[in-house]
């Protein structure tokens, strides 16, 4: 009994997770006076139903079916007798979309929804959880953990976004071939988003973590399947794997953050590698794109057989290539750290010192942290305690305390 | 993408009345979101703004201005590039100082002189 209450947990899991977005856009489609917020209800009323059915009488043999219909139902009862209804299941076909499931996890439906998210009316913010909502269908939960959210403030981002859905019928019409050149742009960002807040290393190990990268991944490869993606595209996803191959290395057997010269570079995916090189090679031939700077900075970090011999005056020049297109300040404190390693001391300390003198810039954690760093390297011990005090009190991440602690401990 | 000009509109006077503690959370949340602004290509400048100044007209040079006695004043801008105003509002609504009701934010587009 026990045994079957955790198999339809795990199936209804598992549906939530590939189809909550879909049924709420097929129920949208469906009737005109559902609202998203009604329809929202319904597919989480079906969801609850098919717990407590499938307990007593076992899950049924098509249970992504199951959930649909009992979710047709629930609409046909709270609309108005006689009122004009669309198709439901049109383009659903269930037992495609079962055996598809394995080789493409992200179908073309999730794939017009991931561009319906990229309205440019909202904000990035808005459009990253909005995506996390309905295309890789988490629950207000989990995203409120991924992006530091309270629940509440979840909440309220999605219901004001949930008013402009339905005024503009967002989510369900389908965005016209015009839209979707313009809006690639906007889909590229909010994967790169979700991909590096997967990504940060504040959060230590955690599973979803990784989860949340491995889904920025796949949607980012449907794209390219899909024959919409570009050469940015293929920039994109050489720059993610490139990363993700050195995903587990980052972190020590106790789970202690490990700095990229600390790291066991044998740890790091050799086929993960050569995967993105190929991705590398394919995004070339035309307009080199931010992801195309950042997808060769990630690719001499993973071709270097150590720290020291890595090509930093290389990884230095990206980033001043990089810089010139898109001046931001946060980028440049990377470029200074990549000309310290590269040998030129003066200019990086420079650098450091003046993005020190900026507003906010002073009261950012990763720069007290690098100027700690290189006090520390030149020897300058008092300086570096110093820095390494304000990076203290202005991060929360357990992981981050802990390496900067373990810095000043090696200065005793 | 167009540049927008978002004037942070707070009451000086609370914000001078407030304790250190409050004050430097306050600037904590908006580095994060500044951060936020900047891996998402939105950021270009900012900067805060003393609550104090000169008022000039033709007639008078006031000191110190009516910025401290005001019920609202500048204290600040942010420079921003983003797809559309709208967008560019849904940005200012996002910033945690906003959602915390401690500041108004006033997004004004700049005008593009080129013709691209």
């Amino acid at each position: 009994m026990i045994e079957t209450v955790e198999l339809v947990q795990q199936e209804v899991n598992r549906l939530y997770k590939s189809h909550y977005g879909k049924m709420v856009s097929s129920l949208l489609y469906f009737s005109q006076s559902i609202d998203l917020e009604s329809a929202e209800d319904l597919v989480q009323d079906a969801f609850t139903s098919a717990i407590t059915n499938w307990r007593e009488n076992g899950i049924p043999d098509n249970p992504g079916g199951w959930i649909f219909k009992v979710c047709r139902n629930k609409a046909l009862n709270k609309i108005k007798q006689g009122e004009k209804v669309r198709g439901f299941f049109e383009n659903e076909d269930f037992d495609a979309v079962e055996t598809k499931r394995s080789e493409s996890p992200i179908d073309d439906q999730q794939l017009k929804l991931l561009f319906a998210c990229a309205h440019p009316d909202f904000s990035p913010k808005v459009q990253v959880v909005i995506t996390l909502k309905y295309v890789t269908n988490l629950k207000v939960e989990a995203i409120a953990k991924i992006l530091a959210m309270t629940i509440d403030g979840v909440d309220k981002l999605l219901l004001r976004a949930r008013q402009k859905i339905r005024d503009e019928k967002i989510l369900f019409t389908e965005p016209d071939l015009h839209f979707l050149k313009y809006r690639i742009a906007i889909v590229h960002k909010i994967i790169y988003l979700i991909f590096n807040e997967g990504y940060k290393s504040s959060w230590g190990k955690e599973i979803i973590r990784e989860e949340l990268c491995e889904d920025a991944l796949l949607m980012n490869k449907a794209l390219l399947e899909s024959g919409v993606g570009n050469k940015e595209t293929a920039a994109l996803q050489a720059m993610m794997l490139f990363n993700a191959a050195r995903f587990k290395a980052r972190f020590g057997t106790e789970g202690e953050l490990l700095d990229l010269e600390e790291q066991d570079r044998s740890l790091w995916n050799k086929e993960l590698i050569m995967y993105a090189s190929k991705f590398l090679s394919q995004s070339q031939g035309g307009e080199i794109s931010s992801y195309h700077y950042e997808a060769a900075i990630a690719y001499l970090h993973c071709s270097a057989k150590n720290f020291k011999s890595t090509d930093w005056a290389s990884i230095s020049k990206l980033y001043h290539q990089l810089l010139e297109n898109n001046p931001n300040p946060f980028v440049e404190m990377n470029y200074a750290i990549a000309l310290y390693y590269a040998g030129q001391k003066k200019k990086a300390i420079d650098i450091l010192n003046l993005l020190q003198q900026k507003p906010f810039l002073h009261q950012y954690y990763l720069l007290n942290a690098a100027l700690g760093k290189i006090n520390l390297l030149e020897g300058n011990y008092t300086k570096a305690r110093g820095y390494f005090q304000k990076t203290l009190n202005q991060t929360d991440s357990p992981a981050e305390k802990e390496y900067i602690q373990k810095l000043m401990d090696g200065m005793e | 993408m167009e540049k927008f000009l978002l004037l942070i509109r707070e009451n000086i006077q609370a914000q001078l009345g407030k304790a250190d503690e409050a004050f430097e959370d306050g600037i904590q949340e908006m580095t994060k979101w500044v951060e936020e602004l900047a891996e998402s290509g939105n950021y270009i400048s900012g900067e805060p703004l003393q609550p104090t100044g000169k008022y000039v007209s033709k007639d008078y040079v006031l000191s110190d201005g009516p910025f401290i006695e005001a019920k609202e004043a500048i204290s600040g801008y942010l420079f921003i590039q983003a797809q559309n105003l709208n967008q560019a509002a849904s940005i200012a609504q996002s910033c945690p100082e906003v959602i915390n009701g401690n500041i108004f934010i006033e997004v004004r587009p700049i005008i593009s002189l080129d013709n691209d």
